[in-house]
């Protein structure tokens, strides 16, 4: 397991660094979200609390190196759950990625609140991720194994038709100089034998 | 406005995030409202959503997502640094 810190200050005041947090996409940078969708929201009128549970979709961006591993999948989708904490002055908004979660999941926490020291005017953004890479390794294993046993079945193919080209041409050689002589002699005599008479040898 | 993830539904998408954004700043942020307002645009869309998501094999994984990462509102407080306050 990895883990991301960062923080930055956005020199806007609270509620409307939380209110521009909705209509964030789209942006001219960020051109891999390319849907948000709220799935559940439910405000708790006794605490003030707005709880929201967004899908965004991102277009795909891995590596080359990786992209076997998860064939034609162009789209990945992320789980964001939000809690805007109207009393406490805090918005927290933690995600992770649906998509290819048995490879690689990435946990992201992000809060929002009023700077302390200038609360009415600057907002500090803390962010926070764990990547976990887990049966990445066997995943990989995995298919490599699968090449190779495809691989090893191709070779083997061709190896029993090398030695058949050997064995044809050494026995031409060996019929030639009759240094097998013996052996098929004494094959011939054993069938001879009278209890082997009849048989199919 | 950002579209849906399933077109048919962005035109609904956008009747809600307009509601609701209006909401949030001129009701929510000021603490006037006790209310999740916007249901009437809220239900077509998510009616439209949830048959996309079955429709796509979207919700297996955010069932599972669910169920692995529930992501509970204890857990938003902790990391919110609130916790600890309210229990006082």
């Amino acid at each position: 397991m990895k883990f991301f810190e960062s923080d930055h200050y956005f020199d806007y005041p609270w509620d409307q660094v939380t209110a521009a947090n909705w209509q964030k996409y789209p942006n001219e940078m960020s051109t891999h979200v390319i849907s948000v969708d709220i799935l559940s929201r439910e405000l708790n009128p006794a605490t003030n609390v707005l709880r929201s549970e967004r899908l965004i979709g991102c277009k795909q961006s891995i590596p080359k190196w990786l992209s076997f591993l998860v064939g034609g999948a162009t789209v990945s989708y992320v789980r964001e759950v939000s809690e805007v904490d109207l009393n406490n002055k805090t918005l927290v908004m933690k995600s992770s990625n649906l998509t290819m979660n048995n490879l690689l999941l990435v946990n992201e926490t992000v809060v929002y609140r009023p700077d302390p020291e200038l609360p009415q005017s600057r907002t500090l953004f803390e962010q926070s991720a764990e990547i976990t890479a887990f049966a990445s390794i066997g995943r990989i294993c995995d298919k490599i194994e699968d090449w190779s046993v495809e691989r090893f079945g191709q070779n083997a193919k061709v190896g029993k038709m090398a030695f058949e080209g050997v064995l044809k041409t050494l026995n031409e050689k060996w019929e030639q100089s009759g240094v097998f002589e013996n052996t098929n002699n004494v094959l011939t005599e054993v069938s001879k034998l009278p209890f082997l008479q009849g048989s199919k040898l | 406005m950002s579209v849906s993830f399933a077109p048919e539904c962005t035109d609904a998408k956008t009747k809600y995030d307009d509601c609701f954004n209006k909401w949030y700043t001129e009701k929510f942020l000021k603490g006037q409202s006790l209310n999740n307002e916007c249901s009437e645009f809220w239900d077509t869309y998510i009616t439209c959503i949830n048959a996309n998501l079955a429709k796509k094999g979207i919700k297996p994984m955010l069932d599972k997502a669910r169920e692995d990462q529930p992501f509970t509102s204890e857990e938003m407080k902790e990391s919110a640094g609130t916790a600890s306050k309210e229990e006082k």
